[in-house]
């Protein structure tokens, strides 16, 4: 495996809503191990950029590439099993499953086939499934919460519930859509702390979106700015800030091409 | 030749049957998204009170008022406890509510009535249309026209009216119908009521031209609606009308074809089909009862 | 045993079968409203094969149930394709179909029903009752329960989760039908006929209403569901039609104050796990 070949890239891709062009022509590299961040203002298409990362939807024209693999027509269900896992905007948990089993769902890729499907994890107690996945909840901190309806808890509780489970699935690759809307100031940070250990120590890269700057600024190195389904910045979370450009998108203030889009394609 | 007439002819007439059934199913499913399985025991209800009355020499006019006021009161009860307090539940649950009221009305009938078939005596003696060496029932005449003055006054209804503007709003979208004040509590329930006796008002006309009548005719008949809603395009009222003749005229020429035992399979047949290859229905309508 | 109690025994045994069939593809999210086109199937199929075969009759029931999933299993994948109350519908006129189809099979009688000869009794339905339930209990104690159930919960999240979501649902339907299958094989081979008139809408509609009532979210439920379906008319001793009023009415009003059903799921998974845990342990609850 080629470790300066991006681990995800996407090659002039663009994608329209009957008349309108939600991702337009977009074209940017992830580079291994690291986090980037997915910023620009509401409507962007970020979403849109990891609905097309994960294969809900089809792009129109283009390529999506996984370690240089063209993955853009590969079926959402495969992808986990090729390291793609994320979150969801709206915390998305199976509401009649208890906090384990919507954990032991995230283990499905690597626990797969009939043997996994019969696996009783339910059943006997120390089946090594339900353990690992105990353990992972355990060191989120939710040992307490296991047999809980997901259902019943607080958003923080079940947003921490959520990366549990996408981090099941042992990603190489973890998107993450607002990962900190709607925490506190404590538990973003513990959030930050708790993302930046981990793609640290699994070698785990991560593409974020997120408007919390500050929580941009400090986790991620590289950051990419959308709008209008187009990229209009790339760079450090310093040189973003700066950018006139970017701005331009957020604050509505008319600017001159700043020094990156001078040098950029 | 002729017989191919006679044949559509008898099918246009079975079918306007099956379109105000179709009619009554898709209002509840286009503006309600509910489908409301107790209408085929609505349309049992017509008939077999119908017959009950007019069995006690009451005329059948009279009778059947009353059973068209009985089926009323019954469809109010119906929206009490499959619609109104139930809004917010499980997708399942309201559907799965309307078929126990099946289940009880069904029921309920046969411990009046006992579960034979009952015969109603002859209303209009000797009223037939010969023409062009077709017999054509002016009973039945009357209720296929009938059924097409309703269902255009309904379809007038939806369109002119302000109830009809406050159901068509509901059909797009309950929420916002609420935000936009309009009382959907009070409103719901006329949807219920129009579908109620749109459903046995069937059930008398075939009674009284068909005249025969048991507790399970809503399951005979009343569930071809089904396939007549789904053929014509759930929601579409006027698509119903087109259903309903479609099935009567599937269900006449497959009797005619294959014989009488293989009707259910050609009605339900169709039905499967448009479902598997066109759900939309033939004229089907999106989101929203069109008028 | 009284031959009475015997009868009530028999029917709940054969309740609890069918409801179980009818659990699994709503506990995947679809309604399989032909439920009884499948029991019919498999009624007639294993009627066929002890009438005509020398083969043990709980063979013959195996083989009908078998037969009913195949069945299902050759219509699932494009009735599957539907979706909500489309495949409600679908499978409602695929009941339908089979049951029409089958009166005009003449060589299992037609119209007139089809005799059986072999007669089992209750503790052969028994058996099978609990086999049923068994392989559903087990089934749900594997990691097949959790996707069944995420299927059903969310399909989309599911799907990116890496599970198969069709081919869960074409399972679940399937596996259903084929339990639906031996209930009509115990039905048959226990009141010795099988006719296809029984196996209407009336009674897909009666086994969804107690499977419902019961609680889908849990194991529990069906047998609840049928448990309750059978026994509570006894105690009104009225004729067969007012014991339906009274299911119906039970149904609705149930419906209206608790419409998840009277067993809900991750309590009654907690509570045993609770039990099993503290007797484990020795700890005071």
């Amino acid at each position: 495996m080629n470790s300066t070949l991006p681990l995800l890239a996407l090659e002039n891709v663009s994608k329209r809503f009957g008349g309108l062009r939600v991702v337009d022509d977009l074209s940017f590299a992830l580079p291994r191990g690291t986090c980037s961040a997915l910023i620009g203002p509401n409507g962007a298409g970020k979403t849109t950029v990891f609905n097309l990362v994960t294969g809900v939807y089809s792009i129109d024209t283009g390529r999506v590439l996984l370690d240089g693999n063209d993955i853009s027509s590969m079926p959402s269900r495969r992808r986990i099993y090729h390291g793609i896992a994320r979150n969801f905007q709206n915390i998305r948990l199976m509401a009649h499953l208890s906090a384990l089993e919507n954990v032991l769902v995230g283990q499905h890729c690597r626990n797969s086939g009939l043997r996994g499907v019969l696996q009783p994890v339910n059943l006997v107690p120390r089946n090594r499934w339900r353990e690992a996945a105990r353990t992972a909840l355990a060191d989120a901190g939710l040992a307490q919460y296991e047999r809980a309806a997901v259902g019943g808890l607080p958003y923080g509780l079940q947003k921490r519930i959520e990366l549990v489970r996408a981090l099941m699935a042992k990603p190489r690759l973890l998107l993450l859509d607002e990962p900190a809307a709607g925490l506190n100031p404590r538990e973003t940070e513990e959030l930050r702390e708790r993302l930046a250990v981990v793609g640290r120590e699994r070698g785990i890269s991560m593409l974020v979106v997120e408007h919390d700057m500050n929580f941009v600024g400090a986790l991620c190195a590289h950051v990419i700015v959308l709008n209008f389904g187009r990229r209009i910045a790339e760079g450090t979370p310093d040189q973003i800030r700066e950018d006139p450009l970017v701005r331009e998108a957020y604050l509505g203030v008319q600017a001159e091409p700043g020094p990156l889009q001078r040098h950029a394609s | 030749m002729l017989i191919y007439f006679q044949q559509t002819v008898n099918g246009l007439m079975l079918g306007s049957i099956y379109a105000m059934v179709a009619v009554a199913l898709t209002l509840g499913m286009g503006i309600l998204r509910f489908l409301n399985f107790s209408i085929p025991g609505l349309f049992m209800i017509g008939g077999m009170l119908t017959w009950a009355l007019v069995r006690d020499a009451v005329p059948w006019p009279l009778a059947a008022g009353a059973a068209l006021l009985m089926a009323a009161v019954a469809s109010l009860v119906v929206e009490l406890f499959t619609w109104r307090w139930m809004r917010k539940a499980d997708e399942f649950v309201p559907l799965v509510s309307s078929m126990a009221f099946l289940i009880l009305f069904e029921n309920l009938a046969v411990a009046y009535w006992g579960s034979d078939l009952q015969s109603l005596p002859q209303l209009f003696a000797g009223a037939d249309w010969r023409v062009a060496g077709l017999v054509i029932s002016v009973p039945q005449v009357a209720g296929l026209i009938l059924s097409i003055v309703l269902i255009a006054g309904l379809s007038l209804i939806l369109r002119k009216t302000r109830l009809g503007r406050a159901l068509r709003t509901i059909a797009e979208d309950a929420d916002t119908a609420l935000l936009l004040g309009i009382p959907i509590h009070r409103i719901v329930p006329s949807v219920f009521l129009i579908s109620g006796i749109f459903a046995a008002l069937s059930g008398v006309l075939f009674a009284v031209n068909y005249r025969q009548v048991h507790p399970f005719m809503g399951e005979a008949l009343g569930l071809k609606g089904i396939s007549a809603m789904v053929v014509g395009g759930m929601g579409n009222i006027w698509g119903a009308i087109a259903g309903g003749l479609i099935i009567g005229c599937a269900e006449v020429m497959s009797i005619d074809l294959f014989g009488a035992d293989f009707v259910d399979i050609s009605v339900y047949g169709l039905l499967l089909l448009i479902l598997m290859v066109r759900p939309t229905g033939l004229f089907g309508a999106p989101a929203g009862a069109r008028a | 045993m009284s031959g009475y109690v015997e009868g009530i025994l028999v029917l709940l045994a054969i309740n609890v079968v069918f409801a179980y069939g009818a659990f699994l593809p709503i506990a995947a999210g679809q309604l399989n409203l032909g439920i009884a086109g499948f029991a019919a199937i498999g009624g007639y199929v294993s009627a066929f094969l002890s009438n005509n075969a020398t083969v043990p009759v709980p063979v013959a029931i195996l083989v009908g149930g078998l037969a009913a999933a195949m069945v299902a299993l050759a219509v699932a994948v494009p009735v599957l394709r539907t979706r909500g109350i489309y495949l409600a519908l679908a499978t409602f006129a695929l009941g339908e179909i089979v049951r029409a189809a089958i009166l005009n099979i003449e060589l299992v009688g037609g119209a007139a029903g089809y005799p059986v000869v072999a007669f089992i009794r209750f503790p052969t339905i028994a058996a099978f009752a609990a086999g049923v339930a068994v392989v559903v209990w087990l089934l749900f104690a594997t990691r097949f329960g959790i996707a069944i159930t995420a299927v059903h919960d969310d399909e989309r999240v599911a799907d990116l989760m890496g599970l198969n979501v069709r081919a869960f649902q074409v399972a679940a339907f399937a596996l259903g039908a084929g339990f639906a299958g031996i209930g009509g094989g115990l039905y048959a081979h226990h009141f010795s006929y099988v006719e296809a008139q029984y196996f209407g809408i009336t009674l897909s509609i009666s086994i969804v209403l107690y499977v419902l009532f019961g609680g889908t979210q849990s194991v529990l439920g069906p047998l609840l569901g049928a448990t309750v379906f059978t026994l509570l008319p006894e105690l009104l001793r009225g004729s067969a039609q007012w014991r339906y009023v009274f299911f119906a009415s039970i149904v609705i009003v149930v419906m209206v104050l608790r419409p998840q059903g009277l067993v809900t799921g991750v309590r009654m998974r907690r509570l045993f796990r609770d039990q099993r845990e503290r007797a484990r342990t020795g700890q005071a609850a």
